[in-house]
């Protein structure tokens, strides 16, 4: 995959199944962003196959969002709305009907003051629009959950509450793709992790045991890539 | 409930929970309230004044007492030109136009020939009336509420969830426009209300009130349309605001107001001075009824003595004055009726170039339509002008006939003490005379001079809907 002449993915082979977490890792422009416009039928690959729960995203988009649910690097929401609304608005577009107390469950979940429930969100914060952003996510209840930074903006408490959500969306069956460059958060969530670099994963590990993850091992190997790259 | 009605709906919300936009809804509101209420108000004085007039000059010309017909040809008559039933609603060229007549023998009204109406075409901006209000304020009202419909989505990045939230390009963009054709039907309709208002008058008939609202409808959803096209193509919100208001500015502004003095320069007419002048060198040439060696009457006068098997005109069984009368109107008449021809066709010129900057236009176009279909365009104020004409040539020459049936010869060409007595005719022979009474256009009159500016508006629905349809292909491909 390429922006013109600017060769961004080159080799990139990666299954999520579902039921499991993928984490993404790669620094800053490594195209892991791009990996998802893949996904989501933004772009399209010059050669190889992108498929979502069976389908070419680039031939037929609607069939693959309908399926997924994205948290976008900069989540964008209506100010003009309070944070229920929002979600209510999105969730109508998308088909759902969720009872106003599935979305306060769902705010609670993600770590949302209450007060902020039936706030308009011109004041929110940007980890308050994160919260609500996610919130809306676990609402869709779609085999495809796609997060690019989810926990970036979110405080210690926040990404704690995140993370026991992403286990309960994966309990559903869901298969998530979690990009990030944060090697804790990703850590603490995934099933594997992959390393992006040069346009293709360079490096894949699975969690294992109790302990999971070696961290130590990991954020050397990955602060000598970071390094490197 | 679908992604398009979802959309509308929140479009509506956010416009509600807008205080400057619910403001300037309800200020709107209140402007076509009171254009309804002054433009009615205005047009019933006008027209009340008008009748009262047109009754007074009706007693005081057969009040006359008994006297001699040239002299009641010479003392004429005052015609006034009703209003047409919609002129509240779109009084058109009326304030500018005469819309009193004089009538008298010899001359045809100075009043077709009008510096005055040089200005007919220029129909000012800013009357306040129901037609202004819906063809400039609501258009202007509709960009401030909706420039931003698709353009803020693209802007704040929330076009893309949009999408992403299953929500079709052509669902989030009919949405939008649905929505702000909802504000313009709901901004429209009181003053349509206040038209019904007007329409609902004695001689207003379907068809012309028919094609009016479809024409402002059609106008207003082109707003639409052209508003939610913007706001599609462009990414930010500030540069929808600036090309529709440059939009708005040089179509409902700027067009009508230089359209009308590019059609006057290049179909010029003729001015009061330059008409009189050219019209009293043409009577000369025609001849003098005063002079006996003159050509034209000396042949005259040589046909009638035939006619009537005499040779001397005091030898006619008629007054041979009131022949001669009767010959000179005919005469002068058919030299200003080929000045008021021309006059027309000069009107008629302009106006069609007029309506061709339409097609840059559509408010020129819905202008046209407007005026016509309320009887209030220069054609209305043409057919005013030759229905007087017909009145004023049919009285002087009824009149012309009582001098040469009543009066005779001798007496008419006497000079005696008592001559003057004997040339007067009773005063109950102008309280006989016909009264004038304008006849309206049929409504399938008024209609057909509107269809030219409709096909125009539609023209223009058609195009925007069209590049619409491609803009919003382009969106869903973001
Ligand atoms: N729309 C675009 N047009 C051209 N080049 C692009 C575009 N989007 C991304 N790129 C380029 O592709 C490369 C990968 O970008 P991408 O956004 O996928 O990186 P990323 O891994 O998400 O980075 P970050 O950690 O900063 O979010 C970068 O070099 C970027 O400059
Ligand atoms: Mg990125």
């Amino acid at each position: 995959m390429s922006y013109g002449s600017h060769r961004v993915l080159d080799g990139l082979s990666i299954a999520v199944p579902a039921g499991s977490i993928t984490a993404l890792l790669g620094g800053n422009g490594a195209g892991k962003s791009t990996t998802l416009s893949l996904l989501l039928g933004f772009v399209r690959p010059n050669d190889g196959r992108v498929t979502v729960c069976g389908v070419d995203p680039g031939v037929e988009p609607d069939h693959a969002r309908g399926r997924t649910a994205y948290l976008p690097e900069n989540v964008a929401l209506y100010d003009h709305l309070t944070a229920v609304e929002n979600a209510s608005y999105l969730l109508a577009l998308s088909g759902n009907r969720p009872s106003r107390a599935a979305i306060l469950d769902a705010f609670a979940a993600a770590g949302l003051q209450e007060r902020a429930w039936d706030a308009r969100l011109s004041g929110f914060s940007k980890g308050m629009r994160q919260k609500v952003a996610i919130a809306v996510a676990w609402l869709r209840e779609v085999p495809v959950l796609l997060l690019d930074e989810p926990t970036s903006g979110l405080d210690p408490q926040a990404t704690a509450d995140f993370n026991a959500l992403l286990h309960a969306i994966r309990v559903r069956n869901t298969a998530v793709l979690m990009v990030t460059h944060d090697l804790l958060s990703a850590v603490d969530v995934a099933d594997r992790i992959g390393f992006l670099e040069r346009g293709r994963i360079v490096e894949e590990v699975a969690a294992t045991g109790t302990e999971r993850f070696d961290i130590r091992a990991l954020r050397a190997r990955f602060g000598e890539r970071a390094r490197a790259a | 409930m679908s992604a398009m009605t979802l959309i509308a709906r929140d479009e509506l919300r956010l416009m509600r929970r807008n205080h400057v936009a619910v403001t300037a809804v309800l200020l709107l509101l209140l402007l076509t309230v009171v254009a309804v209420a002054t433009a009615w108000t205005h047009q019933q004085g006008i027209a009340e004044t008008r009748a009262r007039h047109q009754r007074a000059a009706n007693a005081a010309f057969e009040a006359q007492p008994d006297r001699h017909p040239h002299r009641v040809v010479h003392y004429g008559h005052f015609i006034f030109r009703p209003l047409s039933p919609l002129a509240a609603f779109d009084p058109g060229v009326d304030p500018f136009t005469g819309n009193t007549m004089f009538l008298e023998g010899h001359r045809q009204n100075t009043s077709n020939f009008g510096d005055v109406l040089q200005s007919s075409l220029l129909v000012r901006f800013g009357q306040l009336t129901p037609a202004f209000v819906l063809q400039a304020a609501v258009p202007l009202l509709l960009i401030f509420l909706g420039y931003g419909a698709v353009a803020r989505e693209t802007e704040r990045g929330t076009l893309r969830p949009l999408l992403l939230q299953g929500a079709a390009a052509w669902s989030i963009v009919l949405g939008k426009l649905a929505a702000l054709g909802l504000v313009a039907g709901v901004v429209g309709v009181p003053a349509m209300i206040g038209f019904a208002l007007i329409a609902g008058q004695p001689g207003a008939s379907i068809g012309p009130i028919a094609l009016i609202i479809i024409a402002y409808g059609a106008y207003l959803a082109l707003w639409s349309v052209a508003i939610t096209l913007v706001s599609t193509l462009v990414r930010r919100r500030r540069d929808a605001l600036l090309a529709l208001l440059a939009i708005w500015a040089v179509t409902v502004v700027l067009l009508p107001r230089v359209a009308p003095d590019v059609a006057g320069q290049i179909y010029p007419l003729a001015n009061r001075l330059q008409t009189d002048v050219a019209i009293a060198r043409d009577l000369r040439w025609l001849g003098d009824s005063h002079n006996p060696d003159d050509p034209h009457f000396a042949r005259f006068k040589a046909d009638v003595l035939r006619r009537y098997g005499v040779t001397r005109v005091e030898d006619l069984p008629v007054n041979y004055k009131g022949l001669l009368a009767i010959e000179g109107e005919a005469i002068t008449s058919r030299l200003f009726d080929r000045y008021a021809r021309e006059s027309y066709a000069a009107h008629a010129a302009q106006n069609r170039m007029v309506l061709g900057f339409g097609l840059l236009s559509p408010t020129i176009a819905l202008r046209q339509v407007s005026m016509a279909s309320a009887g209030t365009d220069f054609g209305g104020h043409q057919r005013f002008l030759e229905q007087a004409e017909r009145y004023r040539y049919d009285l002087v020459q009824r009149l012309n006939q009582l001098q040469a049936d009543q009066v005779s010869y001798a007496d008419d060409t006497a000079v005696d003490a008592g001559a003057d007595r004997r040339k007067r005719i009773g005063a109950d022979h102008w309280q006989r005379m016909p009264v004038f009474t304008f006849t309206p256009p049929t409504p399938a009159t008024l209609v057909a001079a509107g269809l030219q500016g409709l096909a125009i508006i539609a023209g223009w629905l058609v195009a925007a809907t069209l590049m619409l349809t491609a803009a919003t292909r382009r969106l869903g491909a973001k």
